[in-house]
């Protein structure tokens, strides 16, 4: 039933970088994620985008680590912007009304060519 | 010799054969296989010498053979100065011939002898007397496997008690462990709840594991003027870390609650007082805070506010015997600690006589079902729907802690439930019925003080 996360970075360009998980985002992967990320902002690339296609099961742990991404991102002058997230992960991130702090975009690429715009709510 | 631990043991048929086959071997009546103790000759076999154990060292043949590395042959003990005052000889046995041959070990010690006896003198070969010898080896051989045995016996026993040991002390230590996360669980959320005039509360708590203390919390308590607070949520993480998150929490939103007892306000405080806590960044919670206010005709009004949490679950019997199950959400409502600018909103609802609330963390909705599907907010909405009316917070929980032991996978995370209810006029006419339902395990109903059960 366990479905381990895999952490994939498919894209960087200058500050962004693109984060794909697949997987269960869970106590036991979070810290993986926020290690990743913590990384790939401290080699240059603080404007993240999360592709989360991929992601079956998201907890609190979870939630915690983008929160985690989010504020180390927003030290490095950086942003954490959100992308393809399934229906169940949508749910939950409106319901921790973490949706109007994060922006959201319906692909990767779509959070990429946005990513400007949207920095103005980091 | 005290390492054979050899002496005073019962008879061996071992050292019997060798006994009889000296006998036979050299046609003698008597043949004896004795191991030398200090003071004495004990005889572990004999043949041909009834009901003798033991005789004293000196003035002994043995004694004197077991001092010589070579096979000892007296031909006739007449003959010889010592032997001639020997008891055997001058006694009535009256042993004319004795040959003997040492015991050694393998490093040298000599621990007794094998002995042949006869009535009358002769002499021995050289051959024979290798025999004797020969059969001292097999006593010697006989006697290290016996040793190399007891060392394999002592090893495995000493193993066993070792282990036994260490097993006892990781017992011990796994119950010293699961009672000091008990014991602090005890200070994260109230060990009974209040007896809330008009009002029947109960709760059901359950650890993902005993031995570690849970991210959920839940609280009730008076606010003053009739009033009482209701707080239940879940901090991130598991563990130390996430309990000293949980004892800020709970004590933040009592204190903020006595001063302003507006939910969104005790919501806010947390979240400020969340941020500016020194390991900000790592430490939030979503949570419900909940006021109630006594109605003059009965019931409450309840003030609900969210931060980040699922919703709770209003409970209402429709006038067709049904149920009415409405989540109860509040526009806004964010996770707590997380966000300086997080707003939080409120909603309130009128408890009348009959209803439920019910209030939960994710344990329960992300609970699998055998088909491997979370419950989720429909299955959750559907199983209240079939709640029996008028709503009782007790069975509420009770049927609730029963659904989650019929999923399979319920020791993945740590489950908190409070359920409020008011009684219908016509029920518990005493007014109040208070049932707190505390486990620490996946146990069922188990009441407040069992802990830590597991099935």
């Amino acid at each position: 039933m366990t479905d381990a996360l895999h952490i994939d970075v498919p894209h960087t360009d200058g500050t962004r970088a693109v984060i794909a998980l697949s997987g269960e985002f869970d106590i036991a992967s979070a810290p993986a994620v926020r290690a990743r990320a913590l990384d790939l902002i401290a080699n240059g690339h603080p404007d993240l985008v999360a592709d989360l296609a991929g992601v079956t099961f998201c907890d609190s742990s979870g939630l915690g680590a983008l929160v985690g991404i989010w504020r180390c991102a927003k030290d490095a002058d950086g942003s954490l912007t959100l992308a393809a997230i399934p229906d169940r992960l949508g749910r939950l991130l409106s319901v921790t009304g973490m949706d109007t702090f994060l922006p959201v975009h319906p692909s990767a690429d779509a959070a990429l060519a946005a990513r400007r715009d949207d920095r103005t709510t980091t | 010799m005290r390492r054979y631990d050899i002496l005073d043991t019962p008879p061996d048929g071992a050292y019997d054969r060798v006994a009889a086959l000296a006998a036979r071997l050299f046609e003698v009546p008597v043949a004896t296989v004795t191991i030398v103790d200090e003071d004495r000759i004990w005889f572990k076999a004999t043949h041909g010498l009834e009901g003798v154990t033991e005789i004293g060292r000196d003035p002994g043949l043995c004694a004197s053979a077991v001092l010589t590395d070579d096979t000892t042959v007296i031909p006739d003990t007449l003959l010889d100065p010592v032997a001639c005052s020997n008891p055997l000889v001058a006694g009535p046995m009256g042993v004319r011939f004795y040959a003997a041959a040492p015991i050694i070990t393998a490093d040298g010690y000599r621990l007794g002898t094998v002995n042949i006896l006869d009535t009358r003198p002769r002499e021995i070969n050289e051959a024979d007397s290798a025999t004797l010898a020969d059969l001292a080896a097999v006593v010697r051989d006989q006697l290290e496997l016996r040793l190399s045995a007891l060392h394999v016996v002592r090893a495995e026993q000493e193993k066993r008690q070792a282990e036994e040991e260490a097993r006892q002390r990781a017992e011990r230590d796994k119950a010293a462990i699961a009672a000091f996360a008990s014991t602090l669980q005890r200070t994260l959320v109230p060990p009974v709840l209040p007896a809330v005039p008009g009002l029947e509360l109960a709760c059901h708590y359950k650890t993902a594991s005993p031995q570690e203390v849970g991210g959920d919390f839940y609280d009730v308590f008076p606010v003053g003027a009739g009033r009482w607070a209701f707080f239940l949520g879940d901090v991130c993480g598991k563990g130390a870390e996430a309990a000293s998150v949980t004892s800020l929490t709970r004590y933040t939103l009592r204190a903020a609650a006595l001063v302003d007892a507006e939910p969104t306000a005790a919501l806010k405080a947390l979240n400020a007082a969340l941020l500016l806590d020194a390991a900000v960044g790592t430490r939030f919670c979503t949570a419900i805070f909940g006021l109630l206010d006594p109605v003059r005709d009965g019931g409450f009004t309840v003030t609900l506010a969210t931060g980040g949490h699922p919703p709770a679950y209003h409970l209402s019997p429709t006038d067709d015997g049904g149920m009415r199950v409405e989540a109860v959400r509040a526009k806004g409502g964010m996770l707590v600690g997380a966000f300086a600018e997080a707003a939080f909103a409120s909603r309130t609802l009128h408890l009348a006589p009959g209803q439920g609330l019910l209030l939960y963390t994710d344990g329960l909705t992300e609970a699998r079902t055998a088909e491997g599907d979370m419950l989720a907010d429909t299955g959750l909405t559907d199983f209240l729907a079939q709640r029996q009316v008028p709503v009782r917070a007790g069975c509420l929980i009770d049927d609730t802690v029963a659904l989650l032991d019929t999923l399979p996978d319920t020791e993945r995370d740590d489950v908190a439930l409070l359920a409020l209810s008011v009684p219908t006029p016509d029920a518990a006419p005493a007014g109040i019925t208070t049932t707190a339902h505390s486990a620490a395990a996946p146990t069922a109903g188990a009441s407040v003080g069992q802990e830590n059960r597991r099935p």
